[in-house]
């Protein structure tokens, strides 16, 4: 810094310079203060305010498990109008002071201009040799500059091109987005299995346990809420679902040792008037999920369908309605591809308001809907191969429909049945088996096209049929299990009787084949195995010491049942 | 159950309200008995007149008129620098920034090569008008019009001279983002321009955190390197550069014959003031033939080279247009690589569309990203080159002079000169010898 | 000397011919925008039928308070008593309690009218945009509640900001003679 000249001294002294240098002044004055009041503000819109929601929103959550708590309820209120009233006043008060800060700004920019403007300093140019030599030196300069520059640029094309992209020219990737039949019949995915069928693909189960005294049992878990839905497999993982009048909810049990691993709550609709109620038969958490291997999916009385990940995440929910069913909804889900199939009739057959959708499982929209003229149904929709093609078959009062699962389209249908149809059908012996309630089993050649009543019916069994359970079958002999007891052999090929037999016990549980083995589980808990053949021959009776509703599921030496509080697992330590 | 039970169940079913089919109303609207009627909502406030539109173009041209008086007659650094402040506040803060001459490239872009796409006039006017005065008087657009080029000029404070060899590099970015600039509109991917202005969002006193951080550094770093945006990154700038060259009239130092005092040398804040040039030593000459022929023989390659390198990034560069980022994030979830969805996938499926249409349409961008991309890298490796050409050849000139590219006409030079304080000087006694 | 003078007038005349090409250029730009021009102005717009109210609005606008804002179509309204638009997914009860509004301003306005049937309008003062109404209406109501961009407030911008975050792509150009794409009741969805 040179010392002051006369020259400069006057120029201070300018009064029109002293003017621009103290507006000058005022204006970073003001610029500092807006600022400071600027991030002031910005603190509370950025720290106080969220943290405000936060506890407002903890409230919120708490006053929905004291819903009498007034004091409460007051102080979520005023807080809430705290929140709306600095929220707005805060907005306000940033665009002002915004406004001064420009204002302050353009002040400070102007005056200050003018005030350098008439205290500028003469140039003093440098002493320079050589200007050739200097030019010929920043032309190279310039040149490496350049080249510098397209090192630069070419780097980051470089790092660019490390990026990854998504190739959706490419058919197969990392795995499909769901499991194939083959994979789904290893596993138990649904209802009573692959196809509905209640056919364990594994011969290796226990056939002695018992409940009471603990042997046998690998582990027992506490399902938190209630359900009599049965129990859902997929590799090491076991689903169920459990409500009550306030919450839904899916549950995750690790297969090996019995751990809760994660339970999903289901948002539910609330009804247009009043409180949902259903039937204490039924209950609130009556279907049976489904998995397509990536996702396990859960439909719940009240008409609200959820997805969760394997982790436990909530993929999407879906509200279809409150239905139309007289029992209450029961019917369980099966899944085609990465499709959610779900059966939903429902009203008198001639209002039109029974479904069947297809959702798509990724995101819960509506793949396809196709419209039932059918009364409300408790049967469980089943995807079966018919020569290598896909069936999706449903039985309801009174037609057996048979539909093309990847887009709805109907394949044929028969009308055979009637009643309130509870048990679902089968497919054994090349044949479609449904039961018409009380009165008869029908079988059903599923090679058709369009009606078929009078020309695919193979025969009926008129001899009287279950009302609840479904029927199981190894192909040779059907078994059909009543509420009270009555267990009926019959043959596939002809549908005659072959026996009856009185178990003396109550189902509620349907029958299934493991081998060369019946497995029945009745209301009690017991298990009564049983030769599958032409005569009875009971080989056990196994005791559980809880009531079941829940059909057993099967996977490589175990069996998981559902009791009315806990999930058994039988079978022996590896 | 019992018979009994069933009845009961059946009765209290009845009681359970039933919701209509999905895809019609859910709640049929309701019959009022009680003379109820809808309320009269306020009517919904109209768009911004088109008139203000023809005004702003209006206000455009008069600015420049105005600007190039004072730049070329007038000659006088207040008097522009007030038109500055004035333009700044109309075209800034009254209109916001929006919409602007650079951010017009686009719109034009988009005419040329989207038939569907109708341009506002308005845009068109801005695109064009300053470049034809451009053409005619030099860059009296940045000098005195442009908002973004007033807000830097107005914080500039304590100037620092940037290394002539620092700003051939950088002035590659400039480049480089007119060339995406124009592919990306090209190909209705993005705005670029619009969506990284620096400065829009001190206009609009709002916006989101990032474009304030980048505006905000880009007015501290130009509190004292001058102008850095229109120096070292405007698209529009490329082109004003280029035509200011073949302007008629240009900015002068002084339009009298220059004396070489030179007390203009440190004048120019934005290192636009080019000295006269010297003889080279002997052996240069020969040197620097051979360089220029080496330079003229690698424009070529670099043209290709970076058309190859622009062709091979057509993936990444797709990724700017929405469609394709929603094609990749379906296939990603269509495939089961990731099993949770996002409001893109969710949305995308809402629509019904099939997938396959979706793949398609994002093949197709990928294409034409193709050819663009493989353009955009051949322009900006022929940029290079062609700086590296014209850094070879030999400039001649004999005074003083202001870079006809680089001069942004701010009038800061004049008062440096000598001979134009004796002009002025002259002129006034001239105007007093009058009275 | 000759030479120089030969160069000089062979640069000036490559430059002249260079300007005359640069003008015609301008020109041409000049000519394609005429002719592709548009001689009403456009705005954005919100298509309510495509907008699935993720909220992007209230965020991504430039302006502090965003442009967008809630509108109610009385016809298609169902005016019930549990609003899925204006009450959280568990209400305590249906009333206006602030622990039961969906609303994070309050710009709802529930009004009795007859039994069972109560008003709902928006106060556009309070509303922010965040579209959280229209998500509730739109999954469990009729959808009478949509977000609409308004034009006292929206800047017009050459590139709208919430238009290139919508999921949807639910934001379009209109007319702005004809600014707002309303929802209607036989387009009821």
């Amino acid at each position: 810094m040179t010392q002051k000249t006369e020259q400069d001294s006057t120029r201070e002294m300018n009064p029109r310079y002293q003017a621009a240098r103290t507006t000058a002044i005022v204006g970073a004055v003001f610029l500092a203060l807006f600022t400071v009041l600027l991030v002031i503000n910005l603190i509370g819109s950025g720290v106080i305010g969220p943290r405000r929601e936060n506890k407002v929103a903890a409230m919120k959550v708490q006053i929905q498990k004291e819903p009498t708590n007034q004091e409460l309820l007051s102080e979520i209120r005023q807080l809430d109008l705290k929140i709306r009233r600095d929220r707005t006043w805060r907005l306000d008060f940033a665009r002002k002071a915004a406004f001064m800060l420009l204002g302050s700004v353009l002040l400070l920019t102007v005056a200050g201009k003018l005030a350098r403007d008439m205290t500028r300093e003469p140039p003093r140019p440098q002493r320079v040799m050589e200007r050739g030599e200097m030019q010929i030196r920043e032309a190279k300069q310039a040149r490496r500059a350049v080249a510098g520059g397209l090192g630069i640029l070419a780097l980051g094309m470089l790092l660019l091109g490390l990026t990854r992209w998504v190739d959706f020219g490419r058919a197969e990737d990392t795995g499909p987005a769901y499991a194939s039949m083959e994979e789904k019949r290893e596993q138990w995915h649904r209802f009573r299995g692959p196809g509905g069928a209640g056919i364990s693909a594994y011969t290796n189960i226990p056939t002695q346990w018992d409940g009471k005294k603990g042997e046998g049992i690998l582990w027992k878990a506490k399902v938190p809420l209630p359900g009599k839905n049965s129990p859902v497999l997929w590799k090491d993982r076991v689903f169920l679902s459990g409500a009550d009048p306030n919450a839904r909810q899916v549950y995750c049990f690790d297969a090996r040792s019995g751990r809760l691993l994660w339970k999903g709550d289901v948002p539910v609709t609330p009804p247009r008037e009043g409180k949902f109620e259903i039937m204490e038969d039924t209950g609130y958490a009556a279907s049976t999920l489904a998995t397509d291997g990536r996702r396990v999916c859960a439909i719940f009385p009240t008409g609200d369908v959820a997805a969760f990940d394997f982790t436990g995440r909530r993929l999407w929910h879906k509200s279809l309605g409150i239905p139309d069913s007289a029992y209450g909804y029961a019917s369980s889900l099966e899944t085609y591809e990465k499709l959610v199939l779900i059966q939903y009739d429902q009203g008198d057959g001639k209002d039109g308001k029974s479904r069947f959708y297809a959702l798509d499982g990724v995101s819960g929209q509506i793949a396809w809907e196709a419209k039932r003229p059918l009364p409300g149904s408790w049967t469980s929709p089943i995807v079966i191969d018919v020569a290598g093609r896909p069936q999706l078959i449903t039985v309801a009062n009174p037609l057996v429909v048979s539909y093309n699962p990847a887009n709805g389209t109907e394949l044929w249908r028969a009308e055979c049945v009637a009643g309130d149809m509870a048990p679902s059908a089968i497919y054994a012996g090349d044949l479609v088996l449904a039961i018409e309630p009380y009165s008869k089993l029908v079988a059903v050649k599923p090679t058709g096209q369009g009606d078929v009543t009078k020309t695919h019916v193979a025969w009926k069994m008129e001899d009287g049929a279950p009302d609840i359970c479904s029927p199981v079958s190894d192909g040779t002999y059907v078994y059909l299990l009543g509420s009270e007891g009555l267990l009926m052999c019959c043959n596939v090929a002809d549908g005659k009787k072959v026996y009856e037999q009185e178990l003396k016990a109550d189902f509620r549980a349907s029958p299934s084949i493991v081998g060369d083995k019946l497995y029945l589980l009745d209301l009690k808990g017991t298990m009564h195995i049983a030769r599958v053949g032409p005569e009875y021959k009971e080989l056990g009776k196994c005791e559980l010491g809880e009531e079941c509703y829940a059909s057993p599921a099967f996977a490589d030496g175990r069996i998981y049942i559902r009791g009315a509080e806990n999930l058994y697992c039988i079978g022996q330590a590896p | 159950m019992t018979r009994f039970a069933r009845i009961l169940t059946f009765t209290m079913a009845l009681l359970v309200p039933c919701l209509s089919a999905v895809g019609e109303l859910r709640f049929p609207p309701p019959e009022f008995e009680s003379g109820y009627q809808f309320p009269q909502a306020a009517p919904l406030p109209t768009a911004r007149s088109a008139l203000y539109e023809y005004l702003d173009s209006a206000v455009l041209v008069a600015a420049l008129l105005l600007a190039s008086y004072l730049i070329l007659r007038r000659r006088s650094r207040r008097a522009i620098f007030g038109l500055m402040i004035l333009t700044l506040l109309y075209f800034g803060f009254w209109r916001d920034g929006c919409i602007c001459p650079i951010g017009a490239i686009q719109n034009v872009t988009l005419t040329a090569f989207d038939s569907s796409y109708a341009i506002p006039i308005t845009a068109g006017l801005f695109f064009m008008v300053p470049l034809v005065f451009t053409l005619f008087w030099g860059r009296v657009f940045c000098g005195a019009v442009c908002p973004l080029g007033a807000i830097q000029d107005a914080v500039l404070i304590r100037p620092v001279k940037v290394p002539r060899w620092l700003e051939s590099g950088l002035r590659l970015m400039a480049y480089t983002y007119l060339g995406a600039a124009v592919l990306f509109a090209a190909t209705g991917s993005a705005f670029i321009i619009c969506r990284y202005d620096p400065f829009v969002a001190f206009f609009r006193l709002s916006g989101n955190w990032n474009i304030l951080i980048l505006g905000a550094s880009l007015l501290l770093i130009g509190l004292f390197v001058g102008r850095p945006y229109c120096r070292f990154l405007c698209p529009y700038g490329v082109m004003l550069r280029h035509l200011s060259r073949l302007s008629r009239r240009r900015v002068t130092i002084t339009p009298d014959e220059c004396i070489k005092c030179r007390l203009c040398e440190d004048a120019c804040p934005f290192g636009a003031i080019r000295e006269p040039t010297e003889d080279w030593p002997e052996g240069e000459y020969k040197i620097a033939k051979r360089r220029l022929a080496l330079f003229l023989v690698l424009l070529p390659v670099l043209v290709a080279a970076g058309g190859w390198a622009g062709y091979s990034l057509k993936e990444r560069l797709a990724r700017v247009h929405p469609r394709v980022r929603t094609a990749e994030r379906m296939y990603l979830e269509e495939s089961g690589q990731i099993t949770e969805t996002t409001n893109v996938s969710n949305a995308f499926r809402a629509t019904g569309q099939a997938s396959e249409v979706l793949y398609k349409d994002a093949a197709e961008i990928r294409h034409r990203l193709a050819v663009g991309g493989a353009l955009l890298g051949a322009f900006v490796g022929f940029v290079v080159g062609g700086k590296l050409v014209a850094l070879s050849v030999r400039r001649r000139r004999a005074e003083y002079e202001a870079d006809p590219a680089g001069c942004f006409a701010c009038g800061r030079c004049y008062t440096y000169c000598p001979k134009e304080h004796e002009r002025r000087k002259k002129s006034r006694e001239a105007a007093a010898g009058y009275r | 000397m000759a030479n120089d003078k030969e160069d000089i007038t062979r640069r000036k005349f490559l430059r002249e011919g260079l300007w005359g090409a640069c003008l015609t250029g301008v020109g041409t730009a000049a000519g394609l925008t005429v002719a592709r021009n548009n001689r009403d102005n456009t705005v954005w717009q919100i298509d309510p039928y495509k907008c699935i109210g993720c909220g992007n609005c209230a965020t991504y606008c430039v302006l502090e308070r965003s442009a967008v804002k809630c509108v109610q179509a009385y016809a298609i309204c169902g005016y019930c008593d549990l609003c899925t638009g204006y009450l959280v997914p568990e209400p305590k009860a249906l009333d206006t309690g602030a622990e039961n509004e969906l609303c994070p301003t309050g710009a709802i306005k529930r009004t009795y009218v007859e039994d069972p049937y109560y008003e709902y309008t928006i106060d556009e003062t309070l509303c922010n945009g965040c579209g959280k109404c229209v998500k509730g209406c739109l999954a469990f109501g009729n959808g009478s509640l949509f977000l609409q961009v308004r034009h006292d407030r929206c800047k017009n911008c050459n590139e709208c900001s919430i238009a290139a975050a919508c999921p949807s792509r639910a934001y379009t150009r209109v007319p702005a003679g004809q600014p707002y794409l309303l929802k209607r009741v036989d387009l009821a969805k």
